[in-house]
């Protein structure tokens, strides 16, 4: 169970992308960082006027015995204070200008691709990712924008005090950002090792949590813990070598904040030498210490963390598993592997004779190479206007058929030639917003009214629509019944100029009568061809050809034929039709079968027929 | 949610902060002695700076006094570092510790822990608050500091001089006030951007799970764009955000600056009535930064605590008793299994009220009722997932509790009617139990649970990923009855455990699985009348009490019996997926 649960961690490393990524990003918007500049120098101003005037308010005020002239001075750098702090305010305005773009770009993509590939992981993108990443972008932002400027504005400071006290302070300032910068590098591989470890942890409490009585069940406690534990122990170690090199920071912190005032001192005899007035030392001091050694601090400390988080988190949004790895889609559910493959829209083959809605050759399907195949050579031609159910036990294949045809899968072997085809699955989709808008998916324009009722009517969602309260009515998908959504995802279905519709146990939450007049009205469409994958012998029944699978054989006929030639289909008939083998059936036989002729295209049929 | 009295609660929470602290005692108190030395060296260096530049400034030999400070601030270097390694160290430490010991209570507890704090909520104990609570002893050390690098500041201003120490309190209120007023304001539009957000994820949660739709209709990108449709309103109060933070921020970058000048022109004014050396200003000045750091203080009380509240939150799992298990091992035997008297409650509702049940050893019992009438917790019972809060269960003859862990668990194999598919593959799913079952085993189970065909129709058969293959209702049960049927045992008990399966399937099972065989007892809660039909006997549970024990046959002519079965058409299908991913 080792490597059970993907690390997603540092190993798909694409720095050179997000980071050439961030380059153009960053070129696009060149007049924010020209602002984010020019509020910026005010805060240098401050960092510059604080030590200056300290210095001043010395040597020309408190020291040579002007007491208002040194009391002037510090009010100078009140001001500054004040001036510097707006000029803050406005800093995060500009950051905003910067951060607020990328969040929206990372939701887009997230969006885009939680639509394209189904991926519940991109709703903790969306929520935890994105603003993990519009943090510490801002935070990054602001930590070394900060550091550049005040590291500046001290700079140009001890210049102006007297040129000498750079040569002290600047090398070993520049040893000590050099020594952060070196170990950037192995600090944030420490960091994402930590971050994957963790995650790793959280995933696999997240799948032990909700299966607990099933643990306790299976008497599989000590397994189980010991999986956590294993975990638990690769965080322990993750966050121990990430605690071992804080020590790079405090290096860093030493050398490029501690030392340069110890330098100070050690060099003061020679620099009041050489004309450095005490005031400039103690400025130079204040320099030291009260600006570059907290910017430093704030540089170290927030890029060192801030930085490795926001690039795991913009790798794990930008860039794509690279192993490929995805969910297979079997019955009913959001797929994957087929992905790489997948086709947009309809399946690339040439689309059947005008008089053939659906043609079939020698179709082979696997989910994998080494996996069995789901469907094995086979053939099925269906006239337009035709009308078959596919039935068989579950996970035999019927959905993957219907997603063969609908062209979201790609056969391995075989042709399928379809014209347009709309597929309405089990899950019925229906989106926050107005009923009209739900029923339009498939139209490039708004349905209308006059339509869009007549499909309702003929669908059986008229009731709903009325409840509701008409087309432009908001709808909360919650709020409907599974059946009712299972309405409108048909009714939407009915609308589409698709003439060939795939019922993909679209009716399973449907009572038998709402069943049946759905079905009808599909089967009833002009011009329309109608697939059910039948959940009930009843809609079976009421198909003029029924496709029995069975594995990967499969039987084509009507119902008595196939009551004949398909051991399956008896099997499957019978557990109604034969009373006398479960007693308690007998108050609950379905009615008689109708004919076939009888039952299809007729709109006004019995709506009791199950 | 918490029913137990506070109190309780907050002396198990601080007994469980005690034993964090206790169990990485050494490391935790050579933290606290390292910060301690730390802020002491801290103190004392900006005094020596001050003693230093004054002894230079007027050309006096200072070598003993720069050697000094070069050497105080090389220790606080070593101790800073070894401050942090420490932190990270014992952090990381008190947080594997903490979750170690809850997820063996947990495990231990198992599904009492799902029904008191539900699987998300543990999740989230387990994850986040463990990680929150191993911070105390980095916080605990952090908060001495935080105190006494301000208290020191104040007094060595004092020492300086008493005025600067006046003018420093003085001026820390009317600071501190003009900091407080912008907490206010940040909530609202906090509010605001997350109700954005919350639409948008609303809208894409609702697209996920109808991807088929959308992918078969090729509306993908109309899809995203309509999603996407409140990113403009989400981006207005993002940006709102940032300027109230700004103002915020703007105002407290004022507070230690403007209350270090304050210092700094008393400490000027001293100097030019010559009370001061420029030494000491300097000193002062540094002094009044340390003092400053109060506002810290705040943060260091805020994250203690959370820890504290955190580990207050793992003491009410801590706190919940665990079944024991005793030592006794079963009789040979072929599962006879008693409910004598058994009562069970529920949120204050007795769902089983004096059931008597016998189940002979070797034959079928299905237990049909109404939802509500107590089904699932009898199934519950009668494996020991739950206790009875009175009556007692035995198996064989001997009484659940009084069985050793293993005796029980490889006696007892269950299968569910939703069941959580645990392990890395398929194989691993199946085999997932006491002790691993074999290969041939697991394929075994799986061709009698009628889930070889579609397992090898997986990418990878077998070895495919459990969490790469989504599947419907009825595979997982299939999954989930392979692996009880992989693990055996003398008592199945099938918990509505072929709900999802279409007839025919669930006809070849039932088959195979309700004929007769003389070393096993099968205990199955049934919905549908077919299922019953099959089971030697069936148990009628009516709210909570066995209302008759017969054969369908024989409760069939009873019209309530039927009602219970509700009527409608039979269904050939499997019920739609359920999303779970492993």
């Amino acid at each position: 169970m080792r490597d059970g649960i993907p690390m997603r961690g540092p190993v798909h490393g694409h720095p050179q992308r997000v980071r050439s990524r961030a380059y153009r990003f960053l070129r696009a918007r060149w007049p924010v960082l020209v602002r984010l500049g020019a509020w910026s120098v005010l805060e240098a101003g401050q960092t510059f006027v604080v030590g200056y005037a300290l210095a001043r308010a010395l040597d020309a005020g408190f020291l040579a015995g002007n007491a208002r002239a040194g009391l002037l001075w510090l009010g100078a750098a009140g001001l500054a204070v004040g001036a510097g702090a707006y000029g803050t305010g406005r800093v995060y305005g500009v950051v905003a200008a910067l951060v607020e773009p990328a969040r929206d770009r990372l939701v887009t993509a997230v969006v885009a691709r939680g639509v394209r590939e189904a991926d519940p992981g991109a709703l903790s993108g969306l929520t935890q990712q994105v603003e993990i990443a519009r943090d510490t972008l801002a935070g990054v932002v602001m930590v070394s924008r900060s550091f550049l400027f005040t590291s500046a504005g001290a700079l140009i400071g001890l210049f102006s005090l007297a040129p000498l006290l750079l040569a002290v302070v600047l090398p070993p300032l520049l040893a000590g950002v050099a020594l952060f910068a070196a170990t950037l590098g192995p600090l944030a591989r420490r960091q994402e090792a930590f971050l994957a470890a963790d995650e790793a942890l959280a995933q696999s409490l997240g799948e032990i949590c909700p299966g607990l009585r099933d643990v306790t069940a299976a008497g599989a406690e000590e397994r189980v813990a010991g999986t956590v534990g294993e975990r638990t122990a690769a965080e322990l170690r993750a966050a121990r070598a990430l605690a071992h090199w804080s020590l790079a920071r405090v290096a860093a912190l030493t050398v490029g904040g501690e030392l340069p005032g110890v330098l100070l001192l050690l060099t003061a005899p020679w620099l009041l030498d050489h004309g450095v007035t005490p005031g400039a030392l103690v400025g130079a001091l204040a320099y030291v210490t009260q600006s570059l050694l907290p910017a430093l601090d704030n540089l170290v400390h927030g890029l060192g963390t801030s930085g490795s988080r926001l690039t795991v988190v913009l790798r794990r949004l930008t860039v794509r598993d690279p192993e490929g790895r995805g969910t297979v889609s079997i019955s009913g559910s959001a797929g994957g592997l087929d992905r790489p493959r997948t086709t947009r829209g309809r399946p690339a083959s040439a689309p059947p004779p005008s008089s053939c809605a659906l043609s079939v050759t020698s179709l082979t399907f696997a989910y994998g190479p080494a996996s069995a195949p789901v469907l094995h050579d086979l053939d099925l031609t269906l006239p337009t206007g035709a009308h078959l159910a596919v039935v068989g036990p579950s996970g035999i294949g019927k959905s993957t058929l219907t997603a063969l045809i609908a062209g979201l899968l790609t056969p391995a072997h075989g042709t399928i030639r379809a014209c347009a085809a709309v597929l309405i699955p089990q899950e019925a989709y229906v989106h926050t917003g107005t009923l009209s808008e739900n029923l339009s998916l498939h139209r490039s324009d708004p349905v209308p009214e006059q339509e869009l009722l007549a499909a309702a009517d003929a669908v059986g969602l008229t009731p709903l629509l009325r409840r509701l309260g008409g087309p432009d009515t908001p709808v909360e998908p919650a709020e409907l019944s599974a059946g009712e959504r299972q309405l409108v995802a048909l009714t939407r279905a009915y609308l589409s100029p698709a003439p060939l519709a795939l019922l993909d146990e679209a009716t399973c939450h449907l009572d038998p009568a709402a069943e049946a007049r759905a079905e009808r009205a599909f089967a009833a469409r002009p011009g329309g061809t109608l697939v059910v994958v039948a959940h009930r012998m009843s809609s079976a029944r009421r198909a003029d050809r029924i496709l029995v699978m069975d594995g990967v054989r499969a039987a084509c006929g009507t119902h008595a034929e196939l009551l004949r030639i398909s051991p399956l289909y008896r099997d499957l008939a019978g557990r109604w039709t034969d009373p006398a083998q479960l007693p308690s059936r007998s108050p609950l036989t379905p009615s008689p079968p109708r004919a076939i002729s009888e039952s299809r295209r007729s709109g006004s049929a019995p709506r009791s027929c199950g | 949610m918490n029913s137990r009295s506070g109190s309780a609660t907050s002396a198990a929470g601080r007994a469980l902060s005690r034993a964090v602290l206790r169990q990485g005692g050494a490391r935790c108190a050579a933290l606290c002695a390292v910060s301690t030395t730390a802020t002491a060296a801290g103190l004392l260096l900006p005094a020596l700076l001050g003693h230093t530049l004054d002894l230079l400034l007027v050309h006096a030999p200072a070598g003993r006094w720069l050697g000094c400070c070069a050497g105080v601030v090389l220790l606080l270097a070593l101790l800073d570092g070894c401050a942090g390694v420490l932190t990270g160290t014992a952090d990381a430490h008190a947080t594997a510790w903490l979750r170690r010991r809850l997820t063996g209570h947990v495990l231990a507890l198992g599904p009492r822990a799902t029904a008191r704090f539900g699987a998300g909520d543990l999740v989230a104990r387990l994850v986040g608050n463990a990680a929150q609570a191993g911070t105390a002893p980095g916080a605990l050390a952090a908060l001495l500091a935080a105190v006494a690098g301000p208290v020191g500041g104040v007094v060595a201003l004092g020492l300086i001089d008493p005025w600067l120490a006046a003018v420093f309190l003085a001026g820390a209120p009317v600071l501190a006030l003009l900091l407080r007023a912008f907490a206010r304001d940040t909530s609202a539009c906090v509010a605001e951007y997350q109700r954005v957000q919350g639409r948008i994820a609303g809208a894409l949660a609702e697209a996920v799970g109808g991807v088929r739709t959308i992918r078969a209709a090729g509306a993908e990108a109309r899809e995203t764009a309509r999603i996407l449709a409140p990113l403009p309103e989400l981006s207005r109060a993002g940006q709102r955000m940032w300027r109230v933070q700004g103002r915020a921020a703007a105002r407290a970058v004022t507070v230690a600056p403007l209350l270090n000048l304050g210092v700094l022109a008393v400490a000027g004014l001293l100097l030019a009535r010559h009370r001061l050396s420029v030494g000491e200003m300097l000193a002062a000045s540094r002094y009044a930064v340390l003092a400053t750091g109060v506002g810290a203080l705040v943060g260091q009380l805020a994250s203690l605590a959370r820890a504290r509240a955190a580990t207050g939150r793992l003491a009410e799992v801590c706190a919940e008793p665990a079944p024991g298990h005793g030592t006794r091992r079963l009789p040979p035997g072929n599962g006879r299994l008693e409910l004598r008297a058994v009562t069970a409650r529920r949120g204050g509702r007795t769902v089983l009220d004096r059931v008597d049940l016998t189940v002979p050893g070797g034959t079928t019992l299905a237990v049909v009722g109404r939802s509500g009438a107590g089904k699932s917790l009898l199934a519950e019972v009668a494996g020991r997932l739950a206790d009875p809060d009175t009556g007692e269960v035995l198996l064989d003859g001997v009484p659940l509790p009084d069985l050793a862990h293993g005796e029980l668990r490889g006696a007892v194999a269950y299968a569910f009617e939703r069941p959580a598919l645990l392990g890395t593959t398929v194989e691993d799913t199946v085999a997932f139990g006491l002790t691993a079952a074999t290969p041939a085993a697991v394929r075994s189970a799986a061709r009698r649970a009628h889930a070889d065909d579609f397992v090898r129709r997986l990418p990878d058969g077998y070895a495919t990923r459990i969490a790469d293959a989504p599947r419907s209702g009825g595979e997982c049960q299939r999954l989930g009855l392979a692996r009880a049927f992989a693990h055996g045992g003398r008592l199945l008990v099938l918990d509505d455990a072929l709900s999802s399966l279409d007839t025919v399937t669930e006809h070849h099972i039932t088959r195979t699985l309700l004929a007769p065989d003389p070393d096993r007892t099968r205990l199955l809660i049934a919905h549908r009348a077919s299922t019953a039909a099959r089971a030697d006997r069936v148990a009628w549970l009516d709210a909570g009490r066995v209302k008759a024990v017969g054969t369908h046959r024989e409760l069939w002519q009873e019209a309530e019996y039927r009602a219970v079965f509700g009527d409608g058409e039979e269904e050939i299908r499997d019920e739609p997926g359920t999303g779970g991913r492993g």
